[in-house]
């Protein structure tokens, strides 16, 4: 176990000493944030579409004006000029003609029936207004549900179901939007979600990092002058212990700057308060877990690649494990608890990844299907680790070759 | 007589059906540089990577003085093997000081020996240049640096001397031999027979995984170092079959060898000498280890020929 720290020590040292440990580290958060900034700015125009004002004149003859004011009052990002007209209709549609960014909404006792509400608009209109305009359709079916004869708590069952039909209405603008923001108002694991997710990313990435390192040891003959000092064993734990360092102080810089930064960006949500609860332990396990499954699977396989350049696709393909719990994002954001997100919790390669994004989506957490999951990925873990070392063990000291998927089979029998 | 530091045992172990070492047995002793040879492929590394523990030997023993388990104690051996290399990104001392770690040797003790002996070897100033920097014969010296840092009681060479050059070879030739006065029991594999003469205490020659000869130098050379007579001229074989104490003529176009018996008297041979052989030239020599190696290494290929044929 001494030796195992000796080594972890070396490559820890030596990987965050080195040139390019420094950059990515440092450059990367720059990479993220301008991609997350230059659409921004790219889409500058659609901004200032939204800002421009849109004169929207409401007649009400329902008297459900008080309602719509105070819902578009509260609504900062609706630039809405609102008026009440008593007019006749003739010549606000006239003066609507004329210009631009001009709406006209006749409410109705026959639309309150019909449930359709006639707009009229200028020919220009601002590119949001059509989907702002879904805002109104809550007072107005409040008011349906008044006439209706129903009591508050039935409204507000019905108002409910309602909402949820909203959110599908709205789907086609931008769905993903649309569901985080339901999350993060839902769930109070979002936040510990986030950032295990970017530390489980963080760390595995640095894990495939030991794939070049076990394959480098081989290509620079180092293993053996090693291994008459300490045994496999001790280098590959030594590895996989250093990089895991590694991994945590890059995920420490780039949390360090982004947690602040998010907290000043993000005042919706008490970022550190949310933080720092309970579950952010039981994610961040999940996320160790997840390292030291892919951690393990790369120091083995990377044990039997010389040069990484003619590696046959079978250790490509390894590579691109990491990358499964992709496939499972889609469905996840839709249904949380689904098959689909039922499944990936117990495939290995994808678990750590979808377990966690099921817990910061999740209020509620099953946890009897956690559990058993939990379980699974810890014998993976172990698993994983047992047949790492039987090919490490013999492909650190194999030279002159790439092993074949044939030889290293042989070698987890013997 | 004294007991050998390092005591190896019918040494056996098999690749597939293919038996690489069987049945080696040597000793190493304090003080005293002890030598594998044979071509390739005889099974030099294998017999050394069993040593070190590096490959598990199928059968065998494997004893240090004094150390309860089987193997040795990695503390106290120094290790050059035959693959080897060194961690390009990182600095000379860094490297040389991980290794010294390794062995458990005390970090402020392993610098001073480190500079001491980059001096020694020409390399003054450079403990903080990286190792991607550094040529061929520098970086070796330096493995060789990492190798002896901890003062190992037991020294193992893989083929120390190949890929230097004539100065280098002779630098490291004179460390070896000073750390054997210094009591450094040595282990050293090479195929630069010169070197080993030059050397070696003790003597192993493998071929085919199994013990050829074995000795100490003196032994070996009494034993094997029989005359030779060159003689360089246009002689059909058929003439010398009648001088007598020859072993075995071998004749490649005008030069013919005729490998003499062992203890006899020259003058007296050369009377025996058949009047009608054409002489050009003719030399008489003592066989070198060298030939002793290249016999046994065609024999090798002869014996390949012959299991062809009947295959």
């Amino acid at each position: 176990m001494r030796n195992t720290w000796k080594v972890a020590k070396w490559e820890y040292k030596r990987n965050v000493k080195n040139k390019s440990f420094i950059i990515s580290t440092f450059l990367t958060p720059v990479i993220i944030l301008m991609f997350t900034f230059l659409p921004v700015l790219f889409s500058g125009s659609d901004d200032s579409g939204n800002e421009e004002t849109m004169k929207v004149y409401i007649q009400d003859e329902v008297g459900v004006a008080p309602t719509v004011e105070t819902l578009v009052n509260s609504q900062d990002s609706l630039a809405w000029d609102l008026e009440f007209t008593q007019e006749d209709q003739k010549s606000i549609l006239s003066s609507i003609e004329e210009n631009e960014n001009q709406a006209f909404l006749s409410i109705t006792e026959d639309s309150i029936e019909s449930g359709v509400v006639e707009v009229y608009t200028s020919e220009e209109v601002t590119d949001s207004f059509f989907n702002q305009l879904q805002l109104l359709s809550q007072p107005i079916q409040a008011y349906q549900f008044e006439q209706l004869g129903l009591t508050d708590s039935q409204i507000q069952q019905v108002a409910a179901g309602v909402s949820f039909e909203t959110l599908d209405a709205t789907e086609t603008s931008s769905e993903n939007r649309v569901v985080e923001k339901s999350g993060l108002g839902e769930s109070g694991h979002m936040v510990p979600g986030i950032v295990s997710l970017i530390v489980l990313f963080a760390i595995v990435l640095t894990g495939m990092m030991i794939f070049q390192s076990a394959s480098q040891e081989k290509k620079e003959k180092v293993s053996e002058i090693v291994l008459s000092s300490l045994t496999p064993s001790d280098l590959m734990q030594g590895k996989i212990i250093g990089y895991f360092g590694v991994g945590l102080s890059q995920v420490f810089i780039w949390l360090g700057f982004g947690i602040p930064l998010a907290a000043w960006r993000i005042e919706d949500v008490a970022i550190v308060d949310n933080l720092l609860v309970p579950e952010l332990l039981i994610m961040m396990l999940i996320a160790i877990l997840g390292y030291l499954l892919f951690a393990a699977l790369f120091v083995g396989f990377g044990s039997t690649v010389e040069d990484i350049n003619s590696s046959s696709n079978f250790q490509g393909l390894l590579m691109m494990l990491p990358f499964l719990p992709l496939v499972f994002i889609q469905p996840i954001l839709i249904s949380p608890n689904g098959l689909a997100a039922t499944i990936g919790s117990f495939i290995p390669f994808a678990s750590p990844a979808v377990l966690i994004l099921r817990m910061a989506m999740l209020e509620e957490w099953p946890w009897m299907e956690f559990g058993l999951a939990f379980v699974v990925l810890t014998l993976s873990v172990w698993g994983m680790i047992k047949l790492s070392g039987k090919i490490f063990e013999v492909g650190i000291l194999l030279y002159g070759k790439n092993a074949t998927p044939k030889e290293i089979w042989k070698w987890i029998k013997a | 007589m004294e007991q050998p530091l390092l005591s190896v045992e019918n040494l056996g172990k098999s690749f597939k059906d293919k038996q690489v070492v069987k049945d080696v047995s040597f000793g190493v002793k304090r003080g005293k540089i002890t030598a594998i040879l044979g071509p390739n492929g005889a099974g030099k590394s294998t017999t050394i990577r069993s040593v070190m523990g590096i490959m598990r030997p199928d059968k065998g023993m494997v004893q240090y003085q004094n150390y309860p388990k089987q193997g040795v104690p990695h503390q106290v051996v120094g290790y050059l093997p035959e693959e080897r290399g060194l961690y390009k990104n990182v600095k000379i001392m860094d490297i040389i000081l991980y290794f010294a770690d390794l062995k458990d040797y005390p970090t402020k003790k392993a610098r001073s020996r480190a500079l001491e002996y980059l001096k020694k070897f020409g390399l003054e100033g450079k403990d903080k240049v990286k190792v991607e920097e550094l040529s061929k014969g520098m970086a070796q010296k330096t493995q060789f640096i990492a190798s002896i840092i901890h003062e190992p009681e037991l020294l193992i060479l893989d083929e120390p001397f190949s890929g230097l050059d004539p100065v280098s070879q002779d630098v490291f030739k004179q460390e070896i031999r000073e750390l054997a006065k210094n009591g450094t029991a040595i282990l050293l594999s090479s195929h630069q027979m010169n070197l080993i003469e030059e050397l070696a205490d003790d003597l192993l020659l493998i071929h085919n995984g199994k013990t050829v000869i074995q000795g100490s130098m003196e032994e070996v050379k009494e034993q094997y170092s029989n005359y030779k007579c060159v003689i360089i001229g246009d002689n059909a074989a058929s003439i010398f079959t009648n001088v007598p104490s020859v072993q075995n003529v071998k004749q490649d176009g005008k030069k013919t060898v005729l490998y003499l018996e062992r203890g006899i008297h020259i003058p007296t041979w050369l009377s025996h000498m058949p009047k009608e052989v054409i002489i050009q030239e003719m030399t008489i020599d003592r066989i070198s280890l060298h030939e002793i190696f290249v016999g046994i290494a065609t024999e090798q290929n002869l014996m390949q020929t012959v299991g062809e044929v009947h295959a």
